[in-house]
């Protein structure tokens, strides 16, 4: 259980993080979802206790990170899978992060098993690959068994394969009954891997709820194939939607999918195929988050005709 | 203790800390062996009163003031390197707490400079005393503070390495922090050659390498202060420079 409560940080001013608040249940994949800059490592940070917030909690199983005894043991977590040191192997690595928390040093050649790198776990780990040092990673992340993983970008560098297996490692690890958080910028992934989401964007919450209602919050289109285009898109249109032509049929939004067939019906429109099309993950997020965008560029537009103000008023 | 046993088993199997250790030793017992050939081969010319003045248990030792670069970068590199890497938020992820962190690193670290330092100090003065001796310049191990004297430059090693940490912890970058080290304990004392002597006076036993000059000297050498007084200098030094490195390890984010 992570919860987060009200934190906000700043950095020189700008703010990165303001007044999040969520929290992530055990047994689910939740998905961290954000563009580029949206202040996802910042809030993986603050929660590990490696950035100190301005205002606002972090607490994972009712402690903050840095009151844990043992933290490694409560929560796993991949932040920077380039954190090794790279003349030491893969072993050593894990060896003295299992000393830190009083593991048991056997554990390190489980984890390195579980991640498929046993083979190579005398192997320097500057040896390693993208994609190796991320399972390192995510052996580190599991070396004291916890409950709580935290995993920031886990399939950067990842070959296809290898996203494929951190998807069902993620889910088998909530099966167990873990938390697993998951952070990623690709929507496409995190919609076949999560079932739940937390979704920011430009430091703030814009949604936490699941997969499904999440992608239910955009107008789901009706595809119409008919032979009758011209005379269905017309009637349709006076009926109240908004329709657009696509090789041969139509994209319908604005009513319901039974008051499509009904006008059809009316109009004696011969009916080849009326299909509900449900919102991608990427299309739902593109459309909360342009909301802010959108708000950007008139704040930047009414920068622009304040200064003209200004300047006519000098004149 | 738990953060112990994580700085050790990050220092233990690395080449690098024997290496460390194995460099400190060379370079002591090179730079004090040739010192003392330097003046074996001069003893011929020593008139009575400059053999009588002369300092064979210092000479023997000067190897240590080269050592003492080794053991400080291996201080400094103990902390910095893990900013450069990275591997710093691994370290804090695993113990949060920093001042934990801290105090692991010096104890560790200082505990390899401990074997360092006894190795470098007896080696050298084991070689000096031998080459010493070819001009008649030896004293030999029983003689008036050869005992301070080691004891002394040992101390002098550990507080440079715990001196490196702190810098190290302070600067969070190898270069800068290599730097300021090798500004302190080399730089420094040929920068204030250039002072008027009434104010090298007043400078001068302040200096680290004035200061472990002493520690090694086998009788008073001039404008110091004495072998003790000046390594409590020192370790005023080490102590400042420690609490602004915890200071600034707590709070700044890495």
């Amino acid at each position: 259980m992570i919860e987060v409560r009200g934190l906000t940080k700043r950095f020189r001013g700008r703010t990165a993080v303001e007044d999040l608040t969520f929290s992530v249940r055990p047994g689910t994949v939740t998905g961290f979802l954000g563009p580029n800059g949206s202040g996802k490592t910042t809030t993986a940070r603050m929660i590990l206790g490696l950035t100190q917030p301005d205002a606002g909690t972090a607490t994972v199983g009712g402690r903050c990170y840095r009151d844990l005894p043992h933290p490694l043991r409560e929560i796993g977590a991949l932040i920077n899978p380039g954190a090794v040191n790279p003349s030491r192997s893969a072993l050593d690595h894990l060896r003295w992060l299992a000393a830190a928390n009083k593991i048991p040093a056997a554990r390190a050649e489980t984890a390195l098993a579980q991640v498929g790198l046993d083979a190579v776990a005398d192997r320097r780990v500057g040896a390693f690959s993208l994609g190796m040092r991320q399972r390192l990673g995510i052996a580190a992340a599991l070396i004291g068994d916890p409950a709580v993983l935290l995993l920031d970008e886990p399939i950067n560098g990842l070959d296809p394969e290898g996203i494929r297996w951190i998807r069902i490692f993620m889910q088998s690890l909530a099966a167990e009954g873990r938390t697993v958080l998951v952070s990623s910028h690709l929507m496409s992934e995190m919609a076949l891997t999560a079932s739940e989401l937390v979704v920011i964007g430009r430091g703030r919450l814009v949604a936490a709820e699941s997969v499904a209602s999440f992608t239910a919050r955009v107008d789901s289109s009706v595809r119409v194939r008919t032979p009758q285009l011209d005379a269905l898109a017309a009637a349709l249109t006076t009926a109240g939607a908004t329709v657009w032509r696509e090789e041969g049929a139509l994209d319908v939004v604005g009513i319901a999918i039974e008051q499509i067939g009904a006008v059809a019906a009316q109009i004696g429109a011969v009916l080849y195929e009326l299909s509900p099309q449900q919102a991608s993950l990427e299309e739902a997020f593109m459309h909360l988050t342009s909301a802010e965008c959108e708000y950007v560029v008139e704040r930047a537009a009414a920068l622009v005709r304040e200064n003209e103000l200004v300047d006519e008023v000098a004149a | 203790m738990s953060s112990v046993a994580m700085e050790w088993t990050k220092l233990l199997p690395l080449h690098k800390t024997s290496r460390t250790v194995a460099s400190a030793v060379a370079l002591a017992v090179t730079v004090s062996g040739l010192l003392s050939l330097a003046m074996a081969a001069n003893a011929g010319q020593m008139s009575q009163d400059a053999r009588a003045r002369f300092d064979s248990i210092g000479i023997a030792l000067q190897g240590v003031n080269a050592a003492v670069l080794v053991v400080g970068v291996f201080g400094v590199l103990c902390v910095t390197r893990e900013y450069a890497t990275g591997m710093i938020t691994t370290t804090f992820l695993a113990q949060p707490s920093r001042l934990r962190v801290l105090a692991a690193k010096l104890g560790t670290h200082a505990a390899v400079a401990g074997v360092a330092a006894a190795l470098t100090c007896a080696a050298s003065y084991a070689i000096g005393q031998a080459v010493l001796g070819t001009g008649g310049l030896s004293v030999g191990w029983g003689a008036h503070r050869v005992g301070p004297a080691l004891a002394g430059g040992a101390i002098y090693l550990v507080l440079s390495c715990a001196w490196g940490v702190g810098i190290g912890a302070l600067t969070r970058s190898s270069s800068s922090g290599i730097t300021w080290l090798a500004s302190l304990l080399v730089v420094a004392p040929v920068i204030v050659q250039i002072l008027p002597a009434s104010v090298l006076h007043v400078v001068g036993p302040w200096l680290p390498s004035q200061i472990g000059m002493s520690a090694t000297a086998g009788h008073g050498i001039p404008n110091s202060f004495g072998p003790w007084t000046g390594l409590a200098v020192l370790a005023g030094y080490v102590l400042l420079t420690l609490a602004a490195g915890a200071w600034r390890m707590v709070r700044t984010d890495p």
